[in-house]
């Protein structure tokens, strides 16, 4: 399902005359397999969240390969990659990235907004969701009007809503308490077993990682610990 | 994204900034609507002149000039050219002739005219008939007045003076004959050239009075001969013009190109119509710019507008793109939302240009002819003001072009905000 490559990205900061390089991937591989759930850990700043965008698409990196359903990605042009993304990938993000403006179902329906599908179509789907995530009840208010838990329900239901076989998350319990963090880890395990969707999460919290059918460690650029292909 | 769910995503957004969005489409339709009434007073002026021209009843007339008299054979071409009704020969006599009547006098220019060729043409009469023989004479509609005697002309100096005093003039108005002029006789007397004095006087019946001129400064006190009598006079030196009658306004070009086209010396009032109309484009083009500067000043609040309304939105923006959208929908929505605003202003501009458009017409010519003290301003039929289409369609894509240009950099600058940059500024 998805297959890096000595996959390798570099920053440069600072002035343009007192350039500074930090070499964050140094030449990543591993696969994943569908229907797996994958938690990438390691210490802070070794590189998790850049790994995460830019199999995203969200930046392009330095070189390397990254395969997704036997399509390489790595190169796409910006267009493409927001193409891609919308039919592939879901997004959890740790602050939840919810539209402020918009309520939990205008939240919801955003996606499917995006990908063109017509009013009747989206409300059924909305609806559905809602149930699985259990928002039925608060679909009509606004983000700030829930729980951090309920949040990250809102944001995992638009991450699944457009069905994409693979949703990327980068620290999604980072900003709950425990029970909530259970909520979730559970609501994840559902959907990952019900839908069929692969999970790649970021995360250094050792209940995350427990989930999970297997652990990629990120140490100093690359990947250590020799679990990175799964057959 | 359905451009329906486009439209609808747009205005969600600008309802959210209701206050600034209302005062960027405000700015939008003053400058706008500044763009259409100043425009439309060229408009305006542009139409009372044509107006003031089309009035005239020699519209559709063209004068041939020429020493020569006209040739039967030249007539004749003439008179077959297409959409030509009618070719009236006239001769004005060089020297003036001298009225008697009833111890009065005056002094009138004097013309011969084909009679059987004014026939033909609508009466320009407002009494009775032309003549029919060449001791039958019409008049012009200021004949009478023109006819003075001794305590008259001693009046009317002493009127004039004390009018000139007051730095205007005096036009004679409540001098001459009083009486009813038509069928009387009169005696005139044609200046023989070779004596190089009045000749002897000759009876005439005033069979006819002409109307009264368009403009009421020309005073016409002419005389109208039957074209026979000119044998009579062998020696008058007399200057030649020929009147052509064309059927409609449109044929007047044509044939007057025609007759150009065979040398012919020829003058019409259209071809004044074809240089007023070309001083008013520029002039409209002008104002036109002036008017543009105003859009110009708005389009920097819209430009002020979306740029805020990009930098605002950056974190949004970064949902949309990490969720799939294109770059080239943000661009879209962004620009949407400026044509919006653009299209607002644009209406409510129309809306308001017309209003003051009315009231302009309605009001000035009463502030106009109180400042002039002038009541004749009141009875003239002036626009100040007009809006064509023509301008509505020009002032509105101006308007809207402006708009959506001022919009696209704060577009562009929306594609290019980056995910992670966007998503990791705080709420
Ligand atoms: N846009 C950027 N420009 C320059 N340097 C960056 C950028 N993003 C990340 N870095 C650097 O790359 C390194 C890895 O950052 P990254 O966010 O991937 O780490 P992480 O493993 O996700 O850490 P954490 O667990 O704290 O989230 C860090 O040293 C960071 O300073
Ligand atoms: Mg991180």
């Amino acid at each position: 399902m998805i297959k890096v490559d000595s996959l390798k990205h570099t920053f440069t900061i600072g002035k343009k005359d007192k350039e500074n390089r930090i070499e964050v991937l140094k030449g990543i591989n591993f696969n994943i397999q569908s229907k797996e759930i994958v938690a990438i850990v390691g210490k802070s700043g070794s590189g998790k969240s850049t790994l995460l965008q830019i199999i995203a698409g969200f930046m392009k990196p330095e070189s390397g390969s990254i395969l997704i359903n036997n399509t390489e990605i790595a190169h796409f042009s910006e267009k493409e990659s927001a193409a891609f993304r919308m039919n592939h990938f879901g997004f959890i993000f740790q602050n939840f990235q919810l539209l402020p403006g918009q309520t939990v179902f205008e939240n919801i329906e955003l996606p499917l907004k995006l990908k063109g599908i017509g009013h009747q179509v989206r409300q059924k789907k909305v609806q559905e969701i809602l149930k699985k995530v259990g928002l039925v009840e608060v679909e009509d208010h606004y983000p700030n009007e829930l729980s951090g838990g309920q949040q990250q329900r809102v944001a995992i239901a638009r991450a699944m809503i457009t069905n994409p076989p693979i949703i990327l998350a980068d620290e999604p319990t980072g900003s709950l308490d425990s029970q909530t963090e259970q909520e979730i880890l559970l609501l994840i395990q559902q959907l990952n077993k019900n839908e069929e969707i692969t999970f790649v999460i970021i995360t250094h919290d050792e209940e995350v990682a427990s989930i999970a059918n297997r652990k990629l460690r990120m140490s100093d650029g690359f990947l250590v610990g020799g679990t990175q292909y799964a057959f | 994204m359905l451009f329906k769910d486009q439209i609808l995503f747009v205005l969600q957004h600008m309802k959210k900034n209701k206050l600034r969005v209302t005062m960027t489409v405000l700015a939008t339709m003053i400058g706008c609507s500044f763009l259409i009434v100043l425009a439309s007073v060229g408009f305006g002026i542009q139409e009372t002149m044509r107006n003031e021209i089309l009035n005239q009843e020699q519209i559709t007339q063209i004068e041939l000039w020429g020493n020569e008299t006209l040739t039967e054979e030249d007539k004749k071409f003439i008179e077959e050219i297409e959409h030509v009704n009618v070719v009236l020969k006239k001769e004005s006599i060089n020297s003036t002739i001298h009225s008697k009547l009833e111890g009065r006098e005056g002094d009138s220019n004097g013309t011969f005219i084909d009679i059987s060729a004014q026939k033909k043409l609508p009466s320009n009469l407002s009494e009775g008939r032309l003549p029919e023989t060449t001791n039958e004479i019409v008049v012009g509609f200021h004949y009478a007045q023109s006819l003075l005697n001794e305590t008259d002309k001693a009046e009317i100096e002493r009127k004039s003076k004390a009018a000139q005093e007051e730095g205007g003039y005096y036009d004679g108005a409540d001098e001459g004959y009083k009486g009813e002029i038509l069928n009387k006789k009169v005696e005139l007397q044609f200046f023989d050239e070779t004596a190089e004095q009045y000749g002897e006087p000759i009876s005439f019946t005033i069979v006819g009075i002409l109307k009264e001129p368009t403009y009421d400064w020309y005073i016409d006190s002419s005389i109208v001969f039957h074209d026979e009598l000119r044998n009579a006079y062998p020696a008058l030196i007399t200057s030649p013009t020929t009147l052509i009658y064309v059927d409609s306004l449109e044929h007047v070009m044509p044939v007057l190109d025609e007759l150009k086209e065979k040398k012919y010396q020829v003058y019409s009032q259209v071809e004044q119509l074809e240089e007023l109309d070309l001083f008013f484009l520029i002039f409209k083009l002008g104002l036109l710019f002036i008017g543009t500067i105003a859009i110009l000043i708005a389009s920097i609040g819209i430009f002020n507008t979306m740029t805020m309304a990009v930098t605002e939105r950056t974190r949004e923006i970064g949902v949309l793109k990490a969720i799939g959208a294109s770059p080239n929908l943000i661009q879209r929505l962004f620009l949407m939302e400026s044509t919006f605003i653009g299209l607002l202003g644009t209406i409510l501009a129309i809306g308001v240009s017309y209003i003051i458009s009315f009231l302009a017409n309605a009001i000035l010519p009463h502030i106009v002819s109180y400042a002039l003290s002038d009541e004749n301003i009141m009875n003239h039929d002036i626009t100040f003001s007009m809006i064509p289409l023509s301008l509505v369609i020009i002032a509105g894509s101006i308007s809207i072009l402006v708009a959506i240009f001022s919009g696209w950099r704060p577009a562009r600058k929306a594609t290019k905000i980056q995910v992670i940059h966007a998503l990791r500024q705080e709420l």
